[in-house]
């Protein structure tokens, strides 16, 4: 840890106590949500997928985590939609368009996007994105399988492309994002995936499962795809320096870390390290593991990004697992400027979570200092625990972890389960207190994703947490004494449409803050791709500058408080 | 005629100045030649293990890595097949598992952690000796509830209790009020647990850890000895208390 950071975590002994009883740039908010998943007609029921054969049950524990959604406005109507995913052989996925006033409507089967779970596939993730630059959102289905690809024809209609964009390579994966890793303007994509690529509905080898629950090798890794233009991708992988990276990949996070203007990518593994890769900005990356966070023997979860003390630099948050039998620690890597980072989850208040999945960082309060909801929970069954049963498989001498025959069923077996979700509200940048009761949000579903949007347009940002085997929850924020906000829709011309990567600055009420525009950041979840500010009691932003992912930096005069604002580039402000 | 072969005290105190000039490899070759001359020598063991972890923590990042301890595993795993009879190479084959959990990750810290009890149950078996009996049901102390072994740490600390009471007092004698009191809490029975603590600081009144668990209650103490007995901190497992308490 540099000296700065010493100096600075001495100070938060000294101040945390009082601070906590203040406000925060003005606001003195109350930050609760309603869960109005019923009303709004937004409750679909995940399944996991269920396998036939000896080792069925095994295999249904280990893929159950595909319950994921994305964040889209596919119809280009102002409102944000939400796709939401099943896993369960022959169950649709949702599209559920937003009608306004937070009702929705599940459109899937007539827009065309209900399929994907067939006899040999698993859906498990999804994301809009751009790939055409036409204007129109498309959405990529990610699968235990192949992925499938919908171009949006308009007119709330998708048409498969999948046959002739160059995604034809089985893999069983778990995530996906989108964005530009060569600035070139096009919408790349990267996989992540979970086991390595055996068909797990007919099964070669009994040794699927990881070789090591420390240090496992035997994963999937991750796959990288450069967006040709004409709605082909070609496979990079290798070329991109991506090929030695075997893990259990769980999650994928792409940011720019070190400010140099060019996306770098965080891998979450599961039974293992994760991976941070630097852009060296000709196509390809380094592996930075050992220099800028150590090699862990976690697992790995979620990563979100985000400038959680507003310092101008981009900070990650991975979940893993801390329960009563394993403390890991969650990991919140602060940026340390110079390509390292340290984890201040124990400085902060962020550890510990549970069995942590999706996470995402937004500011809940609109105080101007990001906040963070974590979703948690494995399994929720009858009153026998697992845990038992794992160790002793696990302590059993000589055992082979990866031999799937070796591993018990679990049956009707919890495995932590019913555990409590977990909000934190940021304490200006130095630590976070936890407010999930008092939020609303404490439920005790097996929660895996956050989809995170503007639904009403109200500048208060509300979720949706999608959970295994178990209805979604739909959080409407009803939080009172909120701040002022500011809200960003960029569209790219010389850059990719979706503005994806693009960085705002903005400064307001003293306090300048950073975002960057995502594509599918944080597990089994997309957000939405407007950039969402809170900025306090002030009346207006007083600077703001978007660098693009072209090089393009563009300054705005000031923006009013609460208003939702278009930026085309290289136009500025638009109507 | 030549010079006298040095005696194993004359090697291990060889060792001892050469881990002192962090000469690690000399130091380890020449404790493991003290050892091999005595096997059963507690502290050659235990003081061969502290440099094994001086070294890893000296050449590593925070607590060493997995591979820094495989060197002391695959000794005392030999020195235990020559010599099967030796109960404290037995124990310092354990502690040496010990020493290897802070720098594993969370699942192969629960393999090392049972395979260290399996060593320490071998000790034991060939001599139940204090030491012994308070390393395992100590050790026990460390998992958590849902494995139900804190019954089995206070069946061994009881007898180690029993000992240390037939026996002179000595400073570590400390431990056993401290960790039997640590079972008792663990096994839902706190009135023992404070009778056990209340009882050791009256034999050791300066004593800070029984003096911090009979000060609190509730959660509280619950979040003190959870702390106490986190898997993840390094368990000081250097035995010299034993031969340095009056």
């Amino acid at each position: 840890m540099s000296q700065f950071r010493q100096r600075q975590w001495g100070l938060v002994g000294l101040i945390a106590g009082p601070i906590a009883l203040l406000a925060w740039n003005g606001v003195v908010a109350q930050i609760r949500y309603a869960e109005i998943g019923a009303q709004a007609g937004l409750n679909a029921v995940h399944h996991t997928r269920r396998f036939s054969g000896p080792h069925g049950d095994v295999l249904r524990m280990f893929t159950s985590g595909g319950a994921s959604a994305a964040v889209g406005d596919y119809d280009n109507d102002g409102l944000d939609d939400i796709f939401v995913t099943d896993s369960d052989a022959g169950k649709p996925n949702h599209l559920y368009h937003n009608d306004g006033h937070m009702k929705f409507t599940d459109v899937a089967a007539r827009a065309g996007v209900a399929g994907g779970n067939d006899a040999k596939s698993i859906v498990s993730d999804a994301i809009w994105f751009d790939y055409d630059n036409d204007g129109r959102q498309d959405l990529l289905v990610a699968r235990f399988g192949t992925p499938i690809l919908y171009h949006n024809e308009g007119h709330g209609k998708f048409r498969d492309v999948t046959a002739g964009s160059g995604f034809n390579k089985f893999g069983n994966t778990i995530a996906a994002i989108a964005f530009d890793y060569d600035n070139d303007g096009l919408l790349d994509v990267m996989f992540g995936n979970y086991f390595k690529p055996e068909n797990l509905f007919d099964l070669k080898t009994f040794f699927v499962l990881p070789n090591d629950l420390d240090n496992a090798v035997n994963g999937g890794g991750v796959t990288l795809w450069k967006n040709l233009g004409g709605g082909r991708f070609v496979e990079t992988t290798e070329k991109a320096g991506f090929g030695k990276h075997t893990g259990w990949t769980l999650d994928l996070g792409h940011g720019d870390f070190d400010n140099d203007g060019w996306q770098d990518v965080y891998l979450a593994c599961d039974y293992g390290t994760d991976r941070i890769f630097f852009n060296n900005h000709d196509g390809t990356f380094r592996d930075a593991t050992e220099k800028a966070i150590g090699f862990d023997t976690k697992k790995g979860m979620n990563v979100d990004v985000a400038d959680y003390d507003n310092d101008g630099w981009l900070d990650i948050y991975v979940t893993n697992i801390t329960d009563e039998y394993m403390k890991e620690c969650n990991m919140l890597w602060h940026n340390n400027r110079d390509g390292t980072f340290t984890d201040v989850s124990k400085e902060t208040g962020t550890c510990s979570t549970l069995w942590g999945w999706a996470a995402k960082f937004g500011d809940f309060d609109n105080d101007g200092w990001q906040d963070l909801f974590v979703v948690n929970g494995l399994r929720s069954a009858g009153k026998e625990n697992y845990i038992p049963v794992v160790v002793n498989l696990i302590t059993k001498p000589g055992v082979d972890f990866s031999d799937i025959r070796n591993w018990p069923d679990i049956g009707n077996m919890t495995w932590s389960g019913y555990q409590k979700k977990k909000m934190f509200r940021n304490q200006a940048g130095q630590d976070f207190r936890e407010i999930s009761a008092e939020a609303g949000v404490d439920n005790d579903k097996d929660g895996r994703g956050i989809a995170m949007g503007d639904f009403d347009n109200d500048g208060l940002l509300d979720f949706v947490q999608t959970n295994a085997d178990q209805p979604a929850l739909f959080y409407h924020a009803v939080t009172t004494g909120a701040g002022n906000w500011v809200q960003f829709r960029l569209t790219g011309t010389k850059s990719n449409r979706d503005a994806i990567g693009a960085r705002i600055r903005l400064t307001a009420g003293g306090l300048t803050q950073i975002r960057e525009i995502d594509g599918g950041n944080g597990y089994a979840g997309q957000s939405m791709r407007r950039a969402h500010f809170g900025i306090g009691k002030a009346q207006k932003a007083e600077a703001v500058e978007i660098r693009w992912p072209s090089g393009q930096v563009e300054k705005l005069g000031s923006v009013t408080a609460n208003s939702v604002n278009h930026v085309v580039e290289g136009k500025g402000l638009v109507p | 005629m030549g010079a006298a072969a040095p005696s194993p005290d004359e090697i291990f105190g060889q060792g001892i100045q050469a881990a002192g000039d962090k000469d690690w490899d000399k130091a380890l070759s020449l404790m493991e030649q003290a050892l091999a001359a005595d096997p059963n020598n507690l502290r050659y063991g235990s003081e061969y293990r502290q440099a094994v972890v001086s070294r890893a923590i000296a050449l590593h990042r925070k607590e060493g890595t997995p591979q820094d301890f495989e060197r002391s595993l695959n000794y005392f795993e030999k020195l235990v097949k020559d010599n099967p009879n030796a109960e404290n190479a037995w124990l310092n084959y354990g502690f040496a598992y010990v020493d290897k959990i802070p720098a594993a990750g969370s699942i192969t810290q629960v393999i090392l952690a049972n395979t260290a009890l399996t060593q320490f149950s071998k000790s034991i078996a060939l001599k139940p000796t204090w030491i012994a009996l308070y390393t395992r049901g100590n050790s026990y102390l460390y998992w958590p509830r849902i494995f139900g072994r804190a019954g089995l740490g206070v069946a061994d600390l009881e007898k180690a209790f029993a000992m240390q009471k037939a026996e002179p007092k000595k400073s570590y004698h400390v431990r056993v009020y401290t960790s039997l009191g640590d079972g008792y809490w663990k096994t839902d029975n706190i009135e023992k647990a404070q009778a056990v603590w209340n009882e050791g600081l009256k034999q050791f009144p300066d004593n800070q850890g029984l003096k911090d668990r009979l000060s609190k209650q509730g959660d509280d103490l619950g979040a003190y000895i959870d702390n106490a007995l986190d898997p993840n901190k390094r368990v000081d497992t250097n035995l010299k208390e034993l031969w340095t308490s009056r």
